[in-house]
């Protein structure tokens, strides 16, 4: 009996995994950072629009995609900043699409905007 | 003189119903004991192939439902309020992370406005929560 007890006890004590936080993290800005100058060509701009096209150099970028191009253009410009501007009614989602696809293709240097309406 | 002998009488204390009542205490412990669960708002969260582990002991929940209604520490709270609770949260842990549980759906201005609150608070650090296999999202 006892035995059974305690067989089920460890059963479940190797078996439960508690809830995990997954998410992506990423180091805000903060008010006493400083501006910092950086050189129009080291930045790329990745629009997230509230159709939830996504538009880069003013065309539009199936997210399937996007790795690809984000990839390439690290590759050409080693310091490349990606500005994610999102419009104001754009799905939260689709940021976090665009910040796993920028993680995915090794983008570290990563700044959050809306969009100035 | 003769001096009767000690009583032969064992004092023993019964333990066959030890395993009994340890049991029994188990399952009372277990059925009376209530986990404290922190009551976000319901969220369906984004999908993200990367997403990482984040430490627990650091996190402080800022949950955000589709309709766009703010709630951290079990209290609906208001954009502007936000960069107080987390003034007074970063002088506690200033290692703080605060993690995004936001709906996919949400417009992302609400989730910038809070942002922002952030910045001026000094809550640098961060976590959008997402799940790595939900469908939720994406595609």
């Amino acid at each position: 009996m006892s035995d059974i007890a305690f067989l089920l006890l460890i059963f479940f004590l190797v078996s439960t995994i508690f809830a995990l936080e997954q998410g992506i993290p990423l180091v805000l800005p903060g008010k006493t950072s400083s501006n910092v100058k950086v050189k129009r060509k080291d930045i790329l701009v990745v629009e997230a629009h509230a159709n939830g096209a996504i538009v880069v150099d003013k065309q539009v970028v199936p997210i399937a995609n996007l790795r690809g191009l984000i990839e390439r253009r690290i590759a050409e410009t080693e310091k490349l900043i990606v500005v994610v501007e999102s419009h104001p009614d754009s799905d939260y989602g689709l940021m976090v699409d665009i910040l796993d696809e920028l993680r995915l293709a090794n983008a570290r240097r990563i700044s959050l905007k809306t969009m100035k309406l | 003189m003769k001096f009767s002998r000690e009583s032969k009488i064992e004092n023993n204390i019964p333990t066959a119903s030890m395993a009994d009542i340890a049991f029994l205490l188990l399952i009372f412990f277990m059925v009376t004991t209530i986990f404290k669960l922190e009551d976000g708002l319901t969220v369906s969260l984004p999908r993200a192939e990367t997403a990482a582990k984040q430490k627990r002991e650091r996190i402080m929940r800022v949950w955000i439902d589709a309709g766009g209604y703010i709630s951290i520490q079990d209290k609906l709270v208001r954009v502007h309020q936000v960069r107080d609770i987390m003034t007074n949260a970063l002088s506690e842990n200033p290692l703080l992370i605060v993690a995004f549980n936001a709906d996919h759906r949400v417009p992302a201005g609400v989730v910038h406005e809070v942002m922002e609150q952030l910045k001026e608070a000094n809550a640098v650090r961060v976590s959008f929560t997402a799940d790595p296999e939900r469908a939720g999202g994406r595609r």
